[in-house]
């Protein structure tokens, strides 16, 4: 603990002390009234109406970048043990996103499965923690989506479309809900201080949403967000000296400038950076968690402390009314190709404590209810081995199925949607395309798909496209 | 009367399926048709037929056919139109015909539908499109044409331009008829027997393997279906004859849709309104005087002139006046200064970096081509960059500036290498225009038809937003909603395209380039380069050895110390790639790049001689780099001369084709009777010439939209605003023009003096509209709040592009080098993105840094550079804290502020000269000079008594403070004025414009 106290909240306030435009900046501060006005007309993240009303308010997405293995934690397939080692009987041409030389035979999982509490439902030994909370957990095992590679997946499952360029699932939510909280971005990214997911900062960007909604990194180590601390070093009576300059100057200007608005909002815009610097610290703080919390995060033990972490952190950001945080791991661990027996156990291994201890976390804190928890990735994986070489041990991508959980925000607790074929390969029950998930993610939290749009070269642009989507209101309590 | 059970369903069925061969959609509705038994039947016939008779028949009737749907039988009803089918059994929500009547899109004038007639229409939809006569529809057999658009797509990428594997070509009829070395490829009247029926049904064809080579993918049920009924239909030929525009009356567009301002032809001559006792010098005055009249306003008094000089500067070249050009323009006492200022800053090459740039957003420039996660480099599209910006300082007629842009391959021969001219090379580049959009089809996966649909969709875009202002994009899928485009004239604007962007004989960007270039050009290349690439590869192992000398004492004081098995844990953990580790073998990994055989990084840290060897190395590989001649290679877009045929494609989807069309323009912007005529430019029919037909259309001196799109795109940037809100959109969902006289005046001006962009900007400039103050009056506020009449001048914001640059030519570190392969653009670990300083330790003008679509500068970025998606045609401005902590606490922003202090102090190239002895003498006097300085430097003014005396006094403080802690008094004092030059720098009236 005092590490932590050390790393990130003393050097942060020293840091901001000095900075031209630190938190000390009252006059600043100007009433909301003021705010008000200068805002109208515009693009803001002032809290916004839903469409009709909502258990949730806000949301957690663990993304779980490179494609979770569906077959291996929570769809288990005796078929797999049964023709272990058997070419696959279906079309191999339907198998995976790769010329087909590529396709080893059918591999059985190397994880043992078992039913859990008192759903009954399965999890794999791979996920022991996840195990324990699985009665908070609805599994939808009918995900399906568009394109069998990593970017196209990508782009598809955060902003509905296979390419580049269009807003992300946080973005269009924070476009439709504001924020609850004045001092903090309405969507707030936690990416891996390891390094940045595949596709980089593209998987949260706002593109032709105004960029008041794109995703806002929060790193926890260093400065949080960009820019947030000056980035070199004067005495601290010099920045108030700084401070006053500029607070005459503006004043000035804005006498001389009568009926321009947008000088208000620029002033406003100086203030709310310096409140986020203020309030940024404080939910970067960890002093205040217990140790039993911080030990339940696992955070303190190597495996699981960063992304520990960034979980306990999701939690206090939506305590401050942060409306959608994103959580991501580097690169992508869930893509196991080869060997994975230990590529998969060490994702595993990262996530899985962290994960069920956020959902414990936000029961017991009676914050579940309003808050939705989704876990998932891009896409699934074969029921066959992947060749590379002469080894044998991984699985390709499928785009054909994949598990994806959710959790609180008035999702069907301990529940099971939708069925795969035997091997996990296809879906054949009630099948969700990933425009289904976002209408059904967005009418969790009282948006509706349709109404939920902007006007574009002439277009009405929607995160769901132009075919109607289906809300999966089976998985609703 | 008789009733048609589920039978008559099924009836229909088979009609819809033989007739249109799309049985797919109707086999999902079928399983949804069922009706409720308890509630009654409707029919067709009951009341649906009238209520359609009754509203819709004026437009959609057998003759007329509007978007080529017919609702005045029931035939035409359930055959539908361009857009595919309006009704679907069982699917009310998901009928276009529903859709249309219920949003009130339909009928487009007069009453909508009563809310009555809409649901009994909606009703009988969703209860199952029940006939009481069933539908008369008479099966036909198909013919080639119905079977053309499946060998394109799924064969000809084997069997046609490109390849012809076993000598078989299917792009013709004779050609599939001939066969190919194993014989016809089908039998007609024989489907078992055919070859290429065989050949598909056991998937020999297309051949597994090659499947992603030639991006094809397997004939669907229903295609398959389609060529085996063509082949038992006896292989017939028919017709194929494509939709084009003829002497006939187009039975689409009507002369009343020619009616709307934006679609008439632009008047020969415009009258100024003139007014008694009132000259104006400047037209545009009269027109907008007279607009003010009317509301009741008049001008505002001219601006002051420190005011005027910093608007035009940065109107004109995105940059303050350096102080000697403010004192200069501040002193002159003659009437002429403002004028000569003007001509003076129109001759400047920043001028064409400053206009270039609004340009190349229109164009939707970008330095990668996006599309996957890799972002692959463009590595020339700086060409285009560069003739963009000698364009606009040449001020080349900009008739001529489009039609090389659009078609500079068909404006002469490049394929004759000795005729190779530089203004040939250069007319190769413009077409560079077109190939600015998203392009993935490089990929290993994603180069299919729809893909490559997806991109052509996108230059067409860029053309009709761009250039003609007109959304085109809609008439993809279905005929526009709201202006007179119907689906087929896009689809005869793709046409036009199509020698040079065919999605079925495709070119990725990998290959998609030309090397053309003259041969002084070529031989300059052979001289110079070998020996800088030969330095190059010395240099880089120089580099090398430097590291491995550093790594190598590592390596052998500990790895000889580790047991076997260690040994060769970490080898094995090495030799995994990073997606096969475990946590451990990462960890292993990380101690040997580490600990055993650091990594440069890891070196530089701990070992500051290495850091400074290698740092003298880099600077030696970027001078070299910086003098290498750049690659001959063009991104250019050319005419193959072997256009596919062009299908329209119902709702847009790829392999949903409709009926051929040819080569056209927009039918409202013609009078609907004049053919589009094209011919080759090149012997042998090399290219088509289609482009520069168009082209030649686009730039006709009465051309309705080019040059009226083109002026309100100039006005926009001047006051703010365009005379036209929506720049992008001329057509009937745009704005309305405030000026519509104006605007045609300006247009038919800028056409009549050559289509001079200069004489454009000259006449706005110098005119008393321009030259108002902006400042806002209750009483103006009260009458016009949004300025539409233009009763002052409107502050705006400065943009990306303009901080960045004027922070930087202030700061005295700006590079003034034009043109050239882009400066380096640097992601830092916590992800914020800088541009890097050249090998001369400056910045290079925002234009010039490369523009990688993931990698966007994040100092542009924050002040809204905007997303290429496929271009911009307007930026939005936004003002939110990133911009603010980007401008406080950035370190870059911040050395610039040192930069500046010392560029004032310092004794050599000094604006100022230091005061030596500033510390003893520590009076208003010195600290007033400094003050005076970063005024006239960073707002072009100077302070007033008032800020005069804060700011000196300000100054003396922060110099105190620097002062106690210790530094020297001359640092104290540099230091002390970069922190006033920071507080500048953030100041609101340093980012707006008055």
């Amino acid at each position: 603990m005092q590490q932590l106290r050390t790393s990130s909240r003393r050097s942060f306030f020293s840091s901001m002390a000095n900075g031209l435009y630190g938190a000390a900046l009252a006059h600043l501060f100007i009433k909301d009234e003021l705010l008000a006005a200068s805002n109208d007309g515009t693009y803001n993240l002032k809290p916004k109406a839903a469409h009709h009303p909502a258990k949730a308010t806000s949301i957690i997405h663990l993304f779980m970048n490179g494609g979770p293995s569906q077959m291996d934690l929570f769809d288990p397939k005796p078929a797999l043990e049964q023709y272990a080692g058997q070419t696959f009987p279906g079309d191999v041409e339907e198998i995976g996103n790769q010329s087909t030389d590529n396709i080893g035979a059918i591999m059985n999982s190397p994880f043992q499965f078992q039913r859990h509490g008192d759903s009954g439902n399965w999890v794999s030994d791979a996920l022991p923690h996840t195990a324990e909370v699985v009665d908070e957990l609805c599994f939808l095992h009918s995900m399906w989506t568009d394109h069998p590679n990593h970017d196209n997946a990508l782009y598809k499952i955060h902003s509905g479309q296979l390419f580049m360029g269009h807003p992300s699932l946080g973005s269009w939510i924070a476009y439709g809900l504001g924020s609850e909280s004045q001092d903090l971005p309405a969507y707030v990214v936690l990416d891996d201080p390891r390094g940045l997911p595949k596709n980089g900062v593209r998987n949260w960007t706002s593109a032709y949403l105004p960029p008041v909604y794109q995703g806002t990194r929060f790193r926890t180590v260093g400065a949080p967000v960009l820019n947030l601390t000056p980035e070199y070093e004067q005495p601290s009576a010099v920045s108030q000296a700084a401070r006053e300059l500029l607070n005459k100057l503006d004043e000035r200007h804005r006498r001389l400038h009568p009926g321009y608005l947008e000088l208000d909002a620029r002033i406003e815009a100086y203030a709310l950076a310096a409140r986020m610097q203020l309030t940024a610290s404080e939910v970067l703080d960890l002093s205040s968690e217990s140790q039993l919390t911080l030990r339940a995060y696992g955070i303190g033990q190597k495996a699981t402390d960063s992304y520990g972490r960034r979980c306990l952190l999701a939690r206090r950001l939506i305590e401050k009314g942060v409306r959608f945080v994103q959580i991501f791991l580097d690169d992508q661990p869930w893509d196991n190709h080869s060997n994975l027996r230990g590529t998969l156990r060490s994702a595993c291994d990262r996530t899985d404590l962290p994960a069920a201890a956020l959902i414990q976390d936000l029961k017991q804190r009676g914050l579940l209810e309003k808050t939705l928890v989704v876990w998932g990735g891009e896409f699934g994986r074969t029921p066959t081995s992947q060749k590379i070489g002469n080894d044998f041990s991984g699985r390709d991508h499928n785009m054909q199925a994949f598990t994806t959980w959710m959790a609180g925000g008035g999702i069907k607790a301990g529940s099971v949607y939708g069925k795969t074929d035997d091997f996990g390969h296809k879906v054949v029950e009630n099948p969700i395309s990933v425009h289904d998930f976002h209408a059904t993610i967005l009418h969790a939290v009282g948006l509706h798909h349709q109404q939920l749009c902007f006007e574009r070269n002439g277009l009405k642009e929607r995160l769901t496209g132009l075919k109607e989507p289906r809300v999966i209101s089976e998985i609703f309590s | 009367m008789h009733c048609y059970p589920q039978l008559q369903r099924l009836a229909l069925l088979a009609f819809v399926t033989a007739a249109f061969g799309y049985m797919q959609l109707w086999v999902v509705d079928v399983t949804l048709a069922s009706p409720p038994e308890s509630e009654a039947r409707t029919f067709y016939e009951d009341r649906v037929e009238l209520i359609l008779e009754r509203r819709c028949y004026r437009c959609h009737n057998s003759e007329t056919k509007k978007a080529n749907l017919d609702l005045s039988n029931s035939a035409g009803l359930i055959a539908g139109g361009d857009s595919g089918p309006v009704v679907i059994m069982g699917h009310r929500d998901g009928s276009l015909l529903y859709e249309a009547i219920r949003e009130g899109t339909m009928p487009p004038e007069g009453e909508p539908l009563l809310d009555s007639e809409i649901d009994e229409i909606g009703h009988w939809i969703a209860a199952g499109l029940e006939f009481r006569e069933p539908p008369s529809a008479h099966e036909e057999a198909l013919d080639h044409g119905d079977v053309l658009p499946v060998f394109l797509l799924r064969c000809t990428a084997c069997h046609g331009a490109e390849l012809k594997r076993g000598g078989l070509d299917l792009r013709s009829y004779e050609s599939v008829v001939r066969g190919g070395d194993s014989g016809p490829a089908m039998i007609p009247g024989d489907v078992v027997e055919s070859l290429m029926i065989q050949r598909v049904e056991q998937k020999l064809c297309p051949p597994q393997d090659q499947l992603l080579k030639y991006f094809v993918k397997r004939p669907s049920a229903d295609e398959l279906d389609r060529l085996r009924k063509w082949i038992d239909d006896g292989a017939r030929a028919g017709i194929l004859s494509a939709d084009v525009a003829s002497e006939e009356k187009d039975p689409l567009v009507t002369d009343q849709d020619r009616q709307h301002w934006a679609f008439k032809a632009l008047p020969m001559a415009v009258e100024v309104p003139a007014f008694d006792g009132i000259e104006f010098e400047q037209p545009i005055d009269a027109f907008i005087f007279e607009q003010l009249k009317k509301q009741e306003l008049d001008f505002s008094p001219r601006a002051e002139r420190s005011t005027l000089i910093r608007r035009v500067y940065f109107d004109l070249i995105g940059m303050p006046p350096t102080l000697v050009e403010w004192q200069r323009w501040s002193e002159r006492t003659d009437d002429g200064w403002y004028a000569a200022m003007i001509d003076e800053l129109l001759t400047s090459p920043k001028y064409g970096e400053r206009w270039g740039r609004y340009w190349l957003d229109v164009a939707g420039y970008s330095d990668s081509e996006g599309g996957v996660a890799e972002d692959v480099v463009r590595e020339v599209a700086w060409k285009y960059r560069d003739y963009v910006i000698r364009a606009h300082n040449e001020d080349k007629p900009w008739d001529r500036f489009l039609m090389e842009q659009l078609a500079g391959d068909e404006l002469a021969d490049y394929r004759r290498s000795q005729d190779v001219t530089d203004e040939i090379v250069d007319q190769l580049i413009a077409t560079g225009f077109l190939r600015m959009g998203v392009d993935q089809t490089g990929s290993r996966t994603m180069n299919f038809v729809p893909e490559r649909v997806a991109l052509i969709a996108d230059a067409l875009n860029v053309v009709g937003s761009g250039v003609l202002g007109l959304t085109v994009e809609c008439a993809r899928c279905h005929s526009h909603k709201y202006d007179p485009i119907p689906q087929r004239d896009y689809y005869r604007l793709k046409a036009v395209f199509q020698g040079a962007f065919d999605e079925y004989d495709w070119m990725s960007w990998k290959t998609r380039f030309v090397e053309v270039a003259t041969p002084e050009m070529i031989a300059r290349q052979k001289e110079v380069n070998p020996a800088i690439e030969k330095e190059l590869k010395k240099l880089d192992a120089d580099r090398k050895q430097a590291i491995k000398s550093y790594q190598d004492p590592y390596y052998e004081a500990i790895w000889p110390k580790l047991s076997a098995d260690e040994q060769q844990e970490i080898l094995a953990a090495i030799k995994d790639t990073p997606d096969r580790r475990t946590l451990r073998q990462d960890e292993l990994v990380t101690r040997y790049e580490t600990e055993i055989r650091p990594m440069e990084s890891v070196l530089i840290r701990n070992h500051s001689e290495l850091a400074k060897q290698l740092a003298a190395i880099d600077q030696r590989i970027s001078e070299m780099k910086e003098s290498l001649l750049p690659p001959l290679a063009i991104r250019a877009l050319w005419d193959r001369g072997r256009p596919s045929p062009t299908f329209m494609l119902i709702r847009g989807e790829y392999d949903r084709p409709g009926k051929l069309v040819g080569p056209g323009v927009p039918s409202v912007l013609t009078d609907g009777k004049t053919p589009f005529r094209f011919n080759s430019p090149t012997p042998n029919a090399s290219s088509t010439g289609r482009r520069l037909a168009f082209a030649h259309w686009l730039t006709e001196s009465d051309h309705p939209l080019t040059a009226r799109v083109l002026v309100n795109r100039v006005w926009k940037h001047h006051f703010g605003q365009g005379i036209v809100a929506t720049l992008d959109n001329f057509g009937l969902m745009g704005a309305p023009p405030t000026h519509p006289q104006l605007l045609d005046w300006l247009a038919r001006d800028f056409v009549q003096t050559g289509w001079s962009l200069k004489s454009l900007h000259r006449k706005i400039l110098l005119s008393r509209t321009y030259q108002q103050s902006s400042y806002r009056t209750p009483e103006k506020d009260r009458k016009d709040p949004l300025n539409r009449w233009l009763s002052r001048m409107t502050m705006g914001r400065l943009d990306a592009e303009a901080i960045r640059d004027s922070l930087l030519t202030i700061a005295g570190r700006l590079d003034d080098k034009m043109f050239g392969p882009p400066a380096r653009v640097d992601v830092r670990e916590d992800g914020l993105i800088m541009d890097q300083a050249a090998s001369n330790k400056e910045y290079r003008r925002s234009i010039y840094l490369r523009l990688r679509r993931t990698e966007m500068p994040s100092q542009l970025a924050a002040f809204d550079y905007p997303e290429m998606q496929p271009n911009c045609s307007q930026r939005t401005v936004s003002t939110v804290s990133p911009q603010a902590l980007m401008l406080s606490n950035n370190s870059r922003i911040h050395q610039l502020a040192n930069d500046f202090s010392q560029r004032i102090l310092s004794r050599d190239h000094a604006i100022l000269t230091f005061p030596a002895d500033l510390r003893e003498d520590q009076n208003q006097f010195e600290w007033t000079r400094c003050v005076e300085c970063v005024y006239r430097t960073v707002l072009s003014r100077s302070p007033s008594p008032e800020e005069m005396q804060v700011s000196s006094q300000m100054l003396g403080q922060m110099y105190n403070h620097w002062y106690v802690t210790g530094v020297q008094h001359e640092d104290a004092a540099y230091k002390a004025l970069a922190s006033f030059c920071h507080t500048m720098f953030n100041s609101a009236e340093f980012l707006y414009i008055d």
